[in-house]
């Protein structure tokens, strides 16, 4: 079975703008990915050294159950509404994303060290492409509008050197 | 008018988990129907080969834009409804440059790697694998960050730093947001020599009803507020001294106060000496030529209970705030002789039998509000009662 097409950008861009709609009507807040991400680093650097990082300032300051919080509910809900989309379009496959002169190794050395930036500053930021630049610009934050602005000249400086990931 | 989880507090409450998981849901099928389970796709914009993320992203915040803006013009929801995220100068466009440094570099964002990881991208759990880490390197070195992350400015807007009105930036914004928009599909027209929406029927729908949605809130926004004409004002209170609405039975001030009721302001507009003598537990004693500024901070947040020993003087004062504005302001009924009668006088004085429900309810009453609160010999000032 062939994968089907994907949506109409602008009409699926209407689908995320009226769940980010939603998001605030109902919870009063954006969406969030990285967040999520952070509370479940929180609870990895619980498990190994729970008094260290009880009396850390950041993680301290989210108490004893760092995944009780909506955003990590949230992420599973991505994880979720990704996977039953990709399975009703034909679009799971197991596999590496890269350029074919592109080595799986290289390419998932940059994934981790890409996702380790990109970790590091949306905590920086105190948040993503989707608390601060979907979620924070829709609201026509400063900072967030600063923050998309950035997001955009810090990728297009890096593109050129990291291109033949993708294409050789 | 909407309440959110935000502002009744309960983000972290098993509702708010469960419709932030819905959200979610939304969110992941949004996310995946775009396309962006695929880490080349994302990455296009960066090369100008495939700008879905531009459209996708710019979209969703025009019409989620628009949609707040309308839903705040109608009164739907007010600015206290909503959680806004603080702006440091500092911290978001060093941690955005930083960032996008990340996402080139990974192909994902950490939203779009979760989705990644659904559709089976095995370099999306290695890029949130490093994202978890980089989380807790950010943790790590926090005490060396903090100086980044106490420039705060608090909520601004990017209409007010640019000095325009709110219309005008939002109406500006949607006209950048079409000009991307064909800027895109020119873009790929180029480089790909197709591109499915250039100047396509759908393209130019699309791009008028946004602009004819952001051209709408000029008129909503500077609609005028209506002002209370006096005789409307006084009409208004004729009402609801006649619906009754302007009051509260003892009961239920009993029951509220006993329930912890963060969101009631009792007040005692007795002399000090009345009040030191005794008052009802956690009553605050203002002077009634006191009460407008005391009562500032509560205008129109929950509700402001006044009593005296009857019932004149907190209704004259409960009017007189009522024509400053404040519209939650009620007056005990009978005042704080009728709550001792209805609430707190002993069972076996009572002429009337009472039932065991209610004989349950009044020792609750009785065992609350005639416990020794701690002594309070002076009337509190308004400073002191922001900190309560």
């Amino acid at each position: 079975m062939n994968p089907k097409p994907y949506s109409n950008p602008y009409l699926v861009g209407v689908l995320l703008g009226v769940t980010l709609l939603a998001s605030y009507l109902i919870l009063g807040a954006g969406l969030g990915a990285s967040a999520g991400i952070a509370r479940v680093g929180a609870l990895c650097a619980r498990i190994v050294a729970p008094a260290h990082t009880l009396a850390s300032q950041y993680f301290g300051a989210w108490g004893d159950q760092p995944l009780r919080y909506y955003l990590v509910f949230m992420l599973a809900g991505v994880f979720c509404g990704g996977l039953l989309s990709a399975l009703l379009a034909n679009r799971c496959a197991l596999g590496v994303e890269r350029g074919a002169r592109c080595s799986s190794f290289k390419r998932l050395c940059l994934a981790f060290f890409g996702g380790l930036i990109a970790g590091f500053a949306s905590r920086l930021a105190n948040g993503c492409t989707s608390g601060q630049a979907l979620s924070g610009s829709a609201l026509l934050l400063t900072g967030s509008l600063l923050f998309l602005v950035s997001v955009f000249a810090g990728g297009y400086l890096t593109a050129w050197f990291v291109r033949r990931q993708w294409y050789d | 008018m909407i309440n959110t989880f935000f502002n009744s507090g309960t983000l972290d409450s098993a509702g708010a988990f469960f419709a932030s998981l819905l959200i979610g849901l939304a969110f992941g099928v949004a996310l995946e129907r775009a396309g962006f389970g695929s880490s080349r796709r994302l990455a296009g914009i960066f090369y100008f080969r495939d700008m879905a993320v531009l459209k996708v992203m710019f979209t969703a915040v025009i019409v989620a834009m628009l949609g707040l803006s309308y839903a705040k013009a109608f009164g739907w929801i007010t600015p206290e409804n909503v959680y806004f995220l603080h702006t440091l100068y500092a911290a978001q466009i060093l941690g955005g440059l930083i960032f996008g440094v990340g996402f080139v570099m990974g192909g994902w964002c950490p939203g779009t790697a979760a989705v990644g990881v659904a559709s089976g991208k095995i370099d999306a759990l290695i890029f949130l694998l490093g994202a978890v880490g980089g989380s807790i390197l950010f943790n790590e070195l926090y005490p060396v960050l903090a100086p980044l992350t106490t420039a705060d400015r608090g909520v601004v807007f990017g209409f007010e730093s640019l000095g325009v009105s709110e219309a005008g930036f939002a109406f500006i914004f949607t006209l950048m947001a079409v000009g991307c928009f064909w800027g895109a599909e020119a873009i790929e027209k180029k480089r790909n020599g197709v591109a499915e929406y250039w100047n396509s029927n759908f393209l130019k729908v699309f791009s008028a009803l946004l602009v004819v949605g952001a051209f709408g809130l000029f008129a909503v926004q500077t609609r005028p507020v209506p002002v209370p004409t006096p005789a409307g004002q006084e009409q208004a209170l004729l009402t609801s001294l006649q619906e009754g609405t302007d009051h509260i039975e003892a009961q239920e001030l009993a029951d509220h106060l006993l329930g912890g009721a963060p969101d009631l302001v009792l007040v005692d507009i007795r002399t000090p000496e009345e009040y030191a003598t005794f008052h009802i537990r956690t009553a605050l004693n203002i002077q009634p030529s006191d009460l407008p500024a005391a009562l500032a901070p509560y205008k129109n947040k929950g509700m402001i209970v006044l009593y005296s020993n009857g019932m004149t003087h907190p209704a004259q004062a409960r009017d007189s705030l009522a024509r400053l504005g404040f519209g939650n302001v009620y007056q005990l009924t009978d005042g704080l002789q009728g709550f001792l009668d209805t609430c707190l006088k002993p069972i076996s004085l009572r002429d009337e039998p009472v039932s065991p429900v209610q004989a349950a309810k009044i020792r609750a009453w009785r065992a609350f509000f005639l416990t020794l609160p701690p002594p309070v010999t002076k009337s509190v000032t308004p400073a002191a009662q922001k900190e309560r």
